[in-house]
């Protein structure tokens, strides 16, 4: 007999639909996967086995073949587990033949208890687009597959349920979930709150001009001064995610395992701090078969904090600087070549020099002048090209650790930026896919960023002492169209350039 | 205890025909190896191994016949189905003996 059933691979973010296909013959008792599957899925065959027995079936003598078609795009998972024991239910004629149009995925136990697993929401989009009204998905995933409102997301607990299901035995009532009401539900609270950084007024100043033009960010101090803590409150003092970014985040955290257990939508911006240990395939992507998204990607939407700088491996910060610039990453293999979005800020931390006391006035510093050059050369230019604002972080002075004034919390902070992004968004329109200043081509910048006089002169002056180029001239610019944003002014003034001198990335080596 | 290995098969041929197989050949031989009994239950071929010789401390199925002996059992049954052309599911059981009494264990193991 055979049996065919829908069910999904992915690929990517993307997942298309496949048919899983079981014939049953005579002959020897064999059961075989085909239709390249990774090892984990021909693997699926002890838990099928035993599932469909602990379920209260049979299974069948004779030589039992699943195809997985079209045989020519790589299977992984273990989400092919529910379909294939189901159609081989029916190939043995232990369930009728039904002709099922719903997709199907879900991991089976031993027991026969159906199992969670990645990729769920990739999966109701393909349903969404191929037209098909409905899947049928693990209970721990159905609120996830709910999110997509053309597609009914039936829930499964068992083998033997997913089974009276397709005979038409019972009747199960899909998961909803409300995507907008999930986003609506958003508390304001805010859980790492800048008024919990003492003092840092500076940096706090230039934390806001990154969340207000989306501006890469690099802060230098001494341990313990303050800068991962003022990272942390990054994500929460950007605007909140908007409906499709929420999907996308959400998206990317399905396909990586991330969700968390009968969770859907991700409506918070992520944060992701890897260790300076991180390899390469761990930061953009990677692993064996299709490759899976890394850092960069579930930072998308949100914040990468990278801290202490110098320490990651030089190769590994040198593939950011590509998808700094594309928001998305191109991971090539044989076979298979899959993008993955990556628009995140990047915020980094480092010490000023390898003991971390250089400039400190208390403490004196014992690195010797090759050492810091040493320190310094692991961050090439070009890296250090694509941050704007670069911030020193001191150690606080102990009257200012004492103090007892009343700090700016980030929803004071939050509806400045919010006001500055909405300036941009109507300047920029999201225009060539550019909504914030930091997207600003050299252009755009002749464009939009006019100054006055006096600003004029400033520039002038700073290009000719700094010697800045053009490169670091247009950053500059950048960096002072966000600041007059923040300040409601349509042209940018002297001091909005001051500011944004203040903010530059070779400053600093000029000084070693 | 110890029974002989015709021994072994003659009670396990008896035991089987009790529970309604058909038996079909004993001692089929190939160039791979020899299957003990060949036989019918319903709709599905039967290749049967008897241990007859297991003692005491015996576990299972499983650990009686190792790897190597399934794979020339398999390959000696394929030949069969090639060579009678038969077209039915077939199934591999396994009977063993505790003391004298004998014990049967379908569908014992697999192929794949």
């Amino acid at each position: 007999m055979f049996a065919r059933l829908t069910s999904a691979a992915v690929v990517g973010i993307d997942a298309s639909l496949i048919e899983v296909q079981c014939d049953i013959s005579g002959g020897l008792p064999m059961f075989q996967i085909v239709g390249l599957p990774e090892k984990e899925v021909s693997e699926s065959r002890e838990r099928i086995r035993s599932a469909i027995k602990n379920a209260g079936f049979s299974f069948p003598v004779g030589r039992v073949t699943a195809n997985l078609a079209p045989a020519d795009l790589r299977k992984r998972g273990v989400g092919y587990d529910l379909p294939i024991a189901l159609a081989i239910l029916m190939a043995s004629e232990q369930l009728p033949v039904v002709s099922e149009a719903r997709p199907i995925v879900g991991e089976l136990a031993l027991d026969g208890e159906v199992r969670g697993v990645p990729g769920v929401l990739p999966l109701s989009l393909a349903a969404a687009e191929s037209g098909l009204p409905g899947v049928i998905v693990p209970r721990e995933n159905a609120a996830e597959a709910a999110l997509i409102e053309a597609v009914s997301a039936y829930p499964i607990e068992t083998l033997a349920e997913a089974a009276e299901l397709l005979r038409g035995g019972i009747h199960i009532a899909p998961i909803e979930s409300h995507a907008d009401e999930l986003l609506a539900q958003r508390t304001d609270s805010i859980e790492h709150d800048i008024a919990g950084v003492r003092g840092q007024v500076q940096a706090k100043r230039a934390l806001e001009v990154a969340a207000a033009g989306g501006h890469n960010l690099l802060f230098v101090g001494p341990p313990g001064a303050g800068k991962s803590l003022l990272a942390r409150t990054l994500p929460e003092l950007l605007p909140p995610l908007s409906f499709d970014e929420a999907l996308e985040v959400t998206r990317i955290h399905s396909i990586a395992g991330l969700l968390e257990r009968g969770g859907s939508l991700v409506t918070g911006r992520p944060f992701r701090a890897p260790h300076h240990t991180i390899s390469y395939a761990g930061m953009v992507g990677g692993g064996h078969g299709v490759p899976g998204p890394g850092e960069i990607s579930l930072a998308h939407h949100g914040v990468l904090f990278l801290d202490e700088l110098p320490e990651f491996d030089r190769r590994v910060l040198e593939t950011l600087r590509q998808p700094l610039e594309d928001r998305s990453i191109l991971l090539s293999r044989a076979g298979v070549s899959v993008r993955y979005p990556a628009s995140f800020t990047l915020v980094a931390a480092m010490n000023p020099c390898p003991c971390g006391f250089l400039g400190d006035g208390q403490q004196p510093c014992t690195c010797s002048l090759a050492d810091l050059r040493r320190y310094r050369k692991r961050l090439s230019g070009p890296f250090l090209d694509r941050i704007d604002l670069v911030v020193d972080v001191p150690r606080l002075p102990v009257d200012e650790l004492f103090e007892e004034r009343e700090q700016e919390t980030s929803a004071t902070v939050r509806a400045r930026i919010a006001a500055a992004r909405r300036v941009q968004w109507l300047r920029l329109r999201g225009e060539a896919g550019r909504y914030c200043n930091a997207e600003l081509s050299g252009k755009d910048v002749r464009r939009f960023c006019k100054l006055d006089g006096k600003a004029v002169e400033l520039l002038k002056r700073a290009v000719a002492r700094f010697g800045l180029s053009a490169r670091g001239h247009v950053r500059v610019l950048r960096v002072a169209r966000t600041i007059a944003d923040l300040d409601a002014c349509e042209n940018i003034s002297s001091t909005h350039i001051a500011e944004a001198l203040g903010y530059r990335s070779d400053r600093r080596s000029t000084a070693v | 205890m110890a029974l002989s290995g015709a021994e072994g098969e003659e009670r396990a041929c008896r035991l089987l025909r009790d529970l309604g197989y058909l038996i079909v050949a004993r001692n089929w031989r190939s160039r791979f190896g020899e299957i003990d009994i060949i036989a019918r239950e319903g709709a599905t071929v039967v290749f049967v191994e008897v241990k007859a010789r297991s003692g005491q401390a015996y576990g299972g199925p499983a650990a009686a016949i190792d790897a190597r002996k399934r794979e020339r059992i398999a390959a000696t049954a394929g030949l069969f189905l090639q060579e009678t052309d038969c077209d039915l599911p077939a199934r591999f059981d396994v009977v063993t003996f505790v003391g004298d009494t004998p014990r049967l264990y379908r569908d014992a193991f697999r192929v794949g």
